[in-house]
């Protein structure tokens, strides 16, 4: 069965969802269920023990079948990410990780240095690591080097909508993995999502997208088809692109004509 | 602006273009892609108050892309009303007569323990200018044990020295807030009277000697309505703009406190309609998409209700402007502290709290709008580790 495999596990689902943004926690659950999604991320900054309506983990852990990857949000470099990774594994039981280091708390791009590092000491550790990432090439490489099990490369900044504006390095990132790529921000719309899944992207990551939309639920069953239709182009064998028409009879037939040499 | 304004500073190249553009460069600053002091100077002129619908729908989109369907809350503590300033405006000044009052360690304690109950997790702990009764070691120790009980911990206190601002950060401290009131040296010079507030320079550069320090965060504002509200936006804007190139690492957020009654009968100077509060807020998201932007409980609750997520993402709710208060006894019929009468609040507040509604009707209001309350947004680990670098 086709089915994306990070580190030990399989999912049927390529569509991964983000938990923050919602304007409730049962609008939430809802989306994650009709998004088909079989794993989802949530951050350690919005596990609240102490009161339970303020709580996202709670809830997502009502949900069968469901795996959480916990995020590092709010870390401004390796060491506390890597804290908050080892808190974070405690408070939820599962090893998946989303390394997210953004020293800037306003843009939230994310600092190649610091990720790396705290991909390097959080793989070693036993985590499944799954790197928020710049859509740097190289940087991909160094990551799969110390063991992530993905690279999640931005389309575009966080919240922006401005969809797969990296597309070019995207493709050189994925041509040259080894782990699956993830395309992580920036989606704005299902045929983002699309996109993003044939040019051969593993899976991709929405929360903007699907929390403010109008009818989160519906936005969250949309790009679920979305991601479907675009993973099913990818193997079908999408036509090649092309600035000329290409004409029924080749101007080169003549080629073939008696006389040529 | 006299000379005492820095050059980095001075609003007046723009005040023209904020007095006098027309509907197209209205239109223009709305479409403009990366939009600066230029399109702020525009957004607040008298067209764009024209256009003040279109304003609040942009931004309105922006902060929900950038925040989501989400309000932060906070809860402001005052330690202590002691002052030795002479601000003419504020409940707290020194010519005024009335009890003063400080609280004492385990009062602080009882007061933090309460509000932990009320849900908050982010706290904001205020006083009045250095005095023997509230000094650096007053509040680093209040900080301290706050920072054992909230995940974040910020202050709006005197201005302190870099060293000190360091022992806040060792302390937990994750953030402070420093009003310039205004940025007119003039006005300011009026409005306060004496102490050491007097000193314009060293409160402009505050908020930069707190995040060199290691702190996290700064909130700035101007107390609008003390000056020319349009000349202290856009100064106000350009200080953000300083701040964010300098400590690129740091979190900037922005309060939009307009002057409302207190002790002393102060009239402001100038009249802050509420349409004109609106275009500011609203000015400011959309030329600062992801600025956090801040409204208390100084505004009635009709306005915070229909701001609340156009503009603006963080809010305090159930505040009292009076030294504790929470922990005296008074509850609502839920068992939770209940908020203070307008009446309390007037007599013996640093401010007028104009929206008094308990965390659970505020709640109510917010989730009928489909923004979700979020108490927690922070986790202290990221703290912790700043503590013992």
């Amino acid at each position: 069965m086709d089915s994306l495999t990070l580190g030990q596990h399989t999912f049927t689902s390529r569509l991964i969802l983000g938990t923050g943004k919602f304007s409730d926690a049962e609008t939430m659950l809802k989306a994650i269920q009709a998004s088909g999604a079989q794993l989802v991320t949530v951050a350690l900054r919005r596990f609240n023990r102490e009161r339970p309506s303020d709580d996202l983990l709670g809830p997502l852990l009502t949900i069968k079948g469901l795996t959480l990857m916990p995020n590092t949000s709010g870390a401004c470099n390796a060491q506390e990410a890597v804290k908050a990774a080892r808190i974070a594994r405690e408070l939820s039981g599962s090893k998946f990780i989303k390394v997210e280091i953004h020293p800037n708390p306003h843009h939230l791009m994310p600092d190649a240095i610091e990720t790396l590092e705290a991909t390097r000491i959080l793989a070693a550790e036993g985590f499944v690591v799954m790197p928020y990432m710049p859509a740097d090439p190289v940087l991909a490489k160094r990551l799969e080097d110390v063991g992530c099990a993905s690279v999640m490369p931005l389309g575009s900044g966080i919240g922006t909508g401005h969809g797969l504006a990296t597309a070019d390095l995207l493709k050189i990132i994925i041509r040259d993995s080894r782990v699956p790529v993830i395309v992580d921000a920036g989606l704005r719309s299902p045929a983002d999502a699309a996109l993003a899944m044939e040019i051969g992207c593993d899976a991709v990551l929405v929360n903007s997208a699907i929390a403010i939309a109008g009818d989160p639920v519906a936005m969250a069953a949309a790009f679920a088809l979305a991601v479907q239709a675009g993973h099913s182009a990818r193997l079908a064998g999408i036509m090649s692109q092309s600035e000329e028409a290409v004409p029924t009879s080749p101007l080169t037939s003549f080629l073939s004509n008696a006389g040529s040499t | 602006m006299s000379a005492l304004t820095p050059d980095w500073l001075n609003p007046d190249p723009w005040l023209t273009r904020a007095q006098n553009t027309g509907t197209r460069a209205v239109r223009q600053a709305l479409a403009t892609e990366c939009p600066g002091i230029a399109e702020l100077a525009a957004l607040l002129s008298p067209a764009a108050g024209e256009a003040l619908d279109r304003l609040a729908t942009r931004a309105q989109f922006l902060t929900r892309r950038q925040f989501g369907r989400t309000i932060t809350l906070y809860v402001p503590l005052y330690l202590s009303d002691f002052c030795k300033n002479g601000c003419v405006y504020c409940g707290f000044a020194a010519d005024r007569r009335q009890p003063r009052r400080r609280l004492e360690h385990d009062d602080i304690i009882a007061e933090m323990d309460t509000l932990k109950v009320m849900g908050f997790e982010e706290i904001l702990l205020l006083t009045g200018e250095r005095t023997p009764q509230a000094d650096f070691d007053y509040i680093r120790a209040a900080v301290a044990l706050a920072a054992e009980r909230f995940d974040l911990v910020t202050v709006e206190v005197f201005p302190m020295t870099r060293e000190e601002y360091h022992g806040l950060t060792e302390a937990g401290c994750t953030g402070m807030t420093m009003y310039q009131e205004t940025y007119d040296p003039a006005v300011y010079e009026r409005m306060h009277r004496w102490g050491p507030k007097r000193d314009y320079q060293y409160r402009l550069e505050t908020p930069a000697r707190a995040l060199a320090a290691g702190l996290r965060t700064a909130g700035l504002g101007a107390l609008l309505g003390l000056a020319d509200p349009v000349r202290d936006a856009l100064a106000l804007f350009q200080h953000v703009q300083t701040l964010r190139k300098q400590y690129w690492r740091s979190g900037i957020s922005v309060s939009f406190p307009r002057i409302r009654p207190q002790l002393g009968g102060f009239t402001p100077p100038f009249l802050v309609s509420d349409r004109f509060l609106v275009q500011v807020i609203c000015a400011f998201r959309i030329c600062m998409p992801d600025l956090p932007l801040t409204l208390s409980t100084r505004e009635p609750a009709w306005f915070r209700d229909g701001i609340a997520g156009v503009g603006i993402n963080k809010m305090s709710i159930a505040s009292r402007t009076t030294v504790g208060g929470y922990h005296d006894g008074s509850t609502t019929d839920d068992g939770l502290p209940a908020c203070p009468s307008s009446a309390r609040e007037l007599g013996q507040g640093q401010f007028k709290v104009s929206d008094n509604r308990s965390i659970e009707n505020f709640c109510a209001m917010l989730k009928s709008k489909d923004l979700e309350p979020v108490f927690k947004n922070w986790d202290a680990v990221y703290r912790d580790i700043a503590q013992s670098a």
